[in-house]
């Protein structure tokens, strides 16, 4: 089976999808737990956890001297944006 | 009534182009991403070359009057109509051949691949090739993912071929009916296109930062 390239924004909807729908405690995700569900490099999720609580879609907790991250209000509305848009490129059989 | 008639099916044209251009260019404000930026560009292409013609056909009947319209303001909307479709197609090559980078191959490289003709029957055929891509393109991806959507878009763009192949017919019969059997044929297409769109559950983000 050949490999499906993953864009830029998918990763992005993976982490996010992960952090709102699957975080192990209330705390949020670690960044290893992310690494392993949303399977990203160490440096890439960095820099793209980054973003994405700079842009206010992640909120940054810490625990236990861990950071650890949850979805913001603003990053569940992206989110469902995000799938809205995904489903409407996908119809023109394109990924975004 | 002839002129009425093209007037109508160009305008239709014209509002289905710039209502799907609008959707991907709120997409792509809140994403940001590429394809929806693409998917913009060829959209509001496919409207203005539309509206371009519709407007040349209005300002023929209620202005200049002489019975027909310039051929030059026909080849330019269809020339811009081509840049959309070339945009669609270009879209799927991107993923199929150039499956990485961003903003470089959005712009830059169609610049560099489309050829600049303006005679009317090259355009159209340039067209051809594009939507039979495009179509093509999409049906392997319905077969893939399997969604409806997909083949509403993937007939869309068929008949918007079709249309423009009866269209580049019509240039060697042009007083019979096929230029607007081509016209209606495209604007099925580009009611085809709107199917799935219409469907699609987009709300209005304000997300406007750059991922």
């Amino acid at each position: 089976m050949a490999a499906v390239y993953r864009t830029h924004m998918s990763i992005i909807g993976d982490i996010l999808t992960t952090t709102r729908d699957e975080i192990p405690d209330e705390t949020g995700a670690s960044v290893t737990y992310l690494i392993r569900k949303a399977n990203v490099s160490h440096a890439r999720i960095s820099k793209i956890l980054e973003t994405l609580v700079q842009q206010g879609l992640l909120e940054q907790t810490n625990s236990d001297r861990a950071c650890k991250y949850k979805i913001s209000p603003r990053g569940r509305e992206f989110l469902q944006a995000y799938r809205g848009f995904r489903e409407f490129a996908e119809n023109f059989g394109l990924r975004i | 009534m002839e002129f009425v008639f093209e007037i109508i099916l160009n305008l239709i044209g014209f509002v289905v182009g710039l209502a799907i251009g609008i959707l991907s260019r709120i997409g792509f404000k809140n994403t940001g991403s590429p394809t929806l930026f693409r998917l913009t560009i060829a959209f509001l292409s496919i409207s203005i070359g539309f509206g371009a013609v519709g407007a040349g056909y209005m300002i023929e009947s209620l202005v200049i009057r002489s019975g027909e319209i310039e051929s030059w303001v026909q080849t330019l909307g269809i020339g811009i109509q081509t840049i959309g479709y070339f945009f669609i197609a270009f879209s799927h090559s991107i993923k199929s051949f150039f499956p990485k980078s961003r903003y470089f191959r959005s712009i830059i490289v169609p610049l560099f691949v489309i050829p600049g003709n303006s005679i009317e029957h090259i355009i159209r055929s340039i067209s051809f090739i594009l939507l039979i891509y495009g179509t093509i393109e999409t049906i392997m991806s319905y077969m893939e993912s399997k969604k409806s959507g997909t083949i509403f878009v993937a007939s869309g763009l068929g008949l918007l071929a079709l249309g423009e192949f009866l269209g580049w017919y019509s240039v060697l019969f042009p007083e019979s009916v096929l230029y607007f059997i081509s016209i209606s044929t495209k604007i099925v297409g580009l009611g085809a296109l709107f199917v799935p769109i219409s469907r699609v559950p987009l709300m209005g983000m304000k997300h406007g930062g750059s991922l």
